[in-house]
């Protein structure tokens, strides 16, 4: 039986992963908390139903759409919301990002009706049973993706002249101005890549969560899980989210499944007492 | 500063009294009648439009629409049509109040179809109490407004959830036959009280549940509640919560290889469920308030829907209508009945005497309402469907009750 949770558990935990990754990405490479990705990533999965509903297209076709269209939406908040907010502060940045969550999911409540969505599974959600444990591969393509994105960003911001300029250009943005880094381009990037993000992660998951307009309440989750990995650590969000997952199905076998989320927050609390840099987090220092 | 207070009463007072004398020449024997005159009576309708709760409210306002245009197109209200407010609560108990009183004091209408949210509602049971407007819920099924009665407050349409637990045990002891029944149900108000009248209801005859898990709304993974509800092997799992984690626990439950037979509470009864579980809704079960589905070919259900999708082409996009719509005509349809049982004379008192005159009143897609001196819960049976192979939705022909002695 701990076996069997403990797999489940790891599909959960790859869920807050990849909403994790998306916090930390943004983060990262903006400076900001986006408060409304969780919403956004609900909204990603609605735009492949209104691709299909408006145009008619088959789900393939309209999961293009869709991303194509998290590029356009990337590039709107952006344009029109943090590159205006861009000398305001911080807090105006974080309430101006759970203003634009909050314009997406009413929007889809209005638009596409408050109840609940079905939402294909992109691979087969029949178990398979291996060794006695039962595994879900529609699961196992969640964990599969959550890993694939970790690698293409830590790639991307470790291992690339481009992502040392988005990191140089976060750190000290006068700085990389002065030696030739386009900030703004590099907050558009961010900001584009974040969307398109947002939107591979709400395919993923809507079918598993059930799709509705309050579907976005998993960003608090995966908040969570950035936190516990240190919030500017890539791998600590996904190494946050699985901790997270295997907490609560821990909490719900052996203590009680009504008290879990008390216990498996109680346990973060206590860890950012401990360790306020989170599991892979780097204690940022100003030196004087 | 005293004097122009009074100054101020006095104005007050003048205008009142202008106000006041047309009302006494024209409708004498109404002068105190809110929202009443010779061409028309005005009605306030109140449900969550927006935000968390809207699935309902939405429902609500559609259906009364529906039915009060239906009811001026065939003449009225003994000579009087029909005029409406429509106010949004945004799924906030403080705006429900808000909105509430202000239907009462400022537009002063003769009667409130809503609220639409169970924690409206329930925030709203002060107010109902401090007022005599009266007020019909179609929708929503918290017993708080209902147990103890308010004497202004009717509901007729979904059985509130202490019955549909009671419902739902009796059942599933009598109709399927089950032996050892699990429960899972949501830890938040909802899943506890219609749990725990499952529970009282079992215990009442004499079966104990194998076992008995809770889980928190916003869960995404079940596998620990599961895993222990399979290792007692039960006949029937009731599954006491939300659409979402209940469209989870099934397809998980399904995944993990449990046997039992899946029974649900009336929130699974949407049209667009079993699509939204998957291929592990079939053979699943659940209770449903209704008397025809939405989507049945039945002539009325089909001519519901064609007026419908014409009134509200953006809501049958949303494939529409659905429960909380039926729930709404159905319970406008009662509303009307009991405003022309009332009389040309039609004051507040009068309505809610028709009102309790209504016995076993059918109307063409809800179930019949029985309301009376005493009585405030105008339905309370329900039928069960049971989700097909094909994910098409049957209605099974028992009526299961709330009341003493079981199924019928």
């Amino acid at each position: 039986m701990l076996a069997q949770v403990l797999v489940s558990s790891i599909t959960a935990g790859a869920v807050y992963a990849l909403i994790a990754l998306g916090f930390v990405l943004i983060y990262k490479g903006t400076g900001v908390v986006h408060f409304g990705y969780g919403d956004q990533v609900t909204f990603g999965a609605y735009l492949v139903l209104i691709a299909q509903a408006l145009i008619g297209l088959p789900f393939w076709p309209a999961v293009v759409v869709a991303l194509v269209a998290s590029v356009l939406l990337g590039a709107l908040i952006y344009g029109g919301l943090m590159w205006p907010l861009r000398n305001a502060s911080l807090l105006a940045q974080i309430i101006a990002s759970l203003a634009m969550g909050t314009v997406l999911r009413e929007f889809v409540r209005a638009y596409m009706g408050p109840s609940a969505w079905p939402f294909p599974f992109l691979l087969s959600p029949a178990p398979i049973s291996v060794f006695g444990i039962l595994v879900v591969p529609a699961n196992l393509a969640i964990v599969g993706v959550s890993l694939g994105v970790l690698a293409l960003l830590f790639l991307l911001f470790e291992r690339t002249f481009h992502g040392k300029a988005i990191m140089a250009a976060c750190d000290n943005r006068i700085g990389a101005s002065l030696i030739g880094v386009q900030v703004s381009m590099v907050f558009l990037a961010i900001w584009i890549l974040s969307s398109v993000l947002a939107t591979v992660a709400g395919v993923l998951v809507a079918p598993l969560l059930t799709l509705s307009p309050d579907m976005g309440l998993i960003g608090i989750k995966g908040f969570t899980a950035a936190v516990l990995g240190g919030f500017n650590s890539l791998p600590g969000a996904v190494i946050g989210g699985i901790v997270l997952g295997v907490l609560e199905a821990l909490a719900g076998t052996y203590v009680s499944s009504a008290l879990k989320d008390m216990i498996s927050y109680g346990i973060l609390i206590a860890v950012v007492l401990v360790r306020p840099q989170g599991l892979l987090g780097v204690l940022a220092m100003k030196k004087v | 500063m005293f004097k122009r207070q009074v100054r101020w009463a006095m104005r007050v007072a003048a205008v009142g009294l202008l106000a006041a004398v047309p009302l006494w020449s024209s409708a004498a024997s109404r002068a105190d009648e809110p929202g009443v005159t010779d061409k028309t009576i005005k009605i306030g309708i109140l449900g969550s439009l927006t935000g968390p709760l809207a699935v309902f409210g939405t429902g609500n306002l559609a259906g009364a629409t529906i039915a009060f245009e239906e009811a001026n197109a065939a003449g009225g209200i003994n000579g009087r049509k029909l005029e409406w407010v429509s106010l949004d609560d945004e799924s906030s108990p403080p705006k429900g109040i808000a909105a509430y009183k202000r239907l009462v004091d400022q537009d002063k209408v003769f009667a409130v179809f809503g609220p639409a949210a169970s924690a409206v509602g329930q925030a709203l049971v002060p107010t109902f109490k401090a007022g005599k407007t009266p007020t019909f819920i179609s929708v929503f099924s918290t017993p708080a407004v209902t147990e103890p009665i308010i004497p202004n407050v009717f509901r007729t349409g979904p059985m509130n959830d202490r019955q549909q637990g009671i419902a739902i045990a009796d059942y599933v002891l009598d109709h399927l036959k089950a032996k050892k029944v699990a429960l899972v149900k949501q830890s938040d108000e909802y899943g506890k009280r219609g749990g725990e009248s499952v529970t009282k209801r079992l215990t009442e005859r004499k079966v104990s549940l194998v076992s008995d898990e809770t889980f928190n709304i916003s869960d995404t993974d079940f596998t620990a509640q599961l895993t222990r509800v399979i290792q007692t092997a039960p006949d029937v799992l009731i599954v006491y919560g939300y659409p979402n984690p209940s469209a989870i626990i099934t397809r998980q439950a399904k995944q993990l290889g449990l046997k039992a037979m899946i029974m649900g509470a009336n929130s699974a009864g949407s049209r667009k469920y079993p699509e939204i579980v998957g291929a592990a809704a079939a053979g699943t079960q659940n209770i449903v308030t209704l008397k025809v589905l939405p989507e049945s070919n039945d002539p009325a259900a089909v001519k519901f829907r064609t007026t419908f999708e014409k009134h509200f082409p953006d809501l049958a996009r949303q494939g529409r209508p659905d429960l909380g719509d039926v729930l709404g005509y159905g319970g406008a349809q009662v509303f009307v009945e009991a405003l022309k049982r009332a009389g040309p004379q039609l004051t507040q008192a009068g309505f809610i005497k028709a009102l309790e005159s209504l016995k076993n009143y059918e109307t063409a897609l809800t179930l019949p309402t029985t309301f009376g001196p005493g009585i405030r819960e105008g339905n309370q049976a329900a039928k069960v469907v049971e989700i097909q192979g094909d994910l098409s939705r049957k209605m099974l022909p028992e009526v299961v009750r709330a009341t003493e002695g079981g199924t019928k």
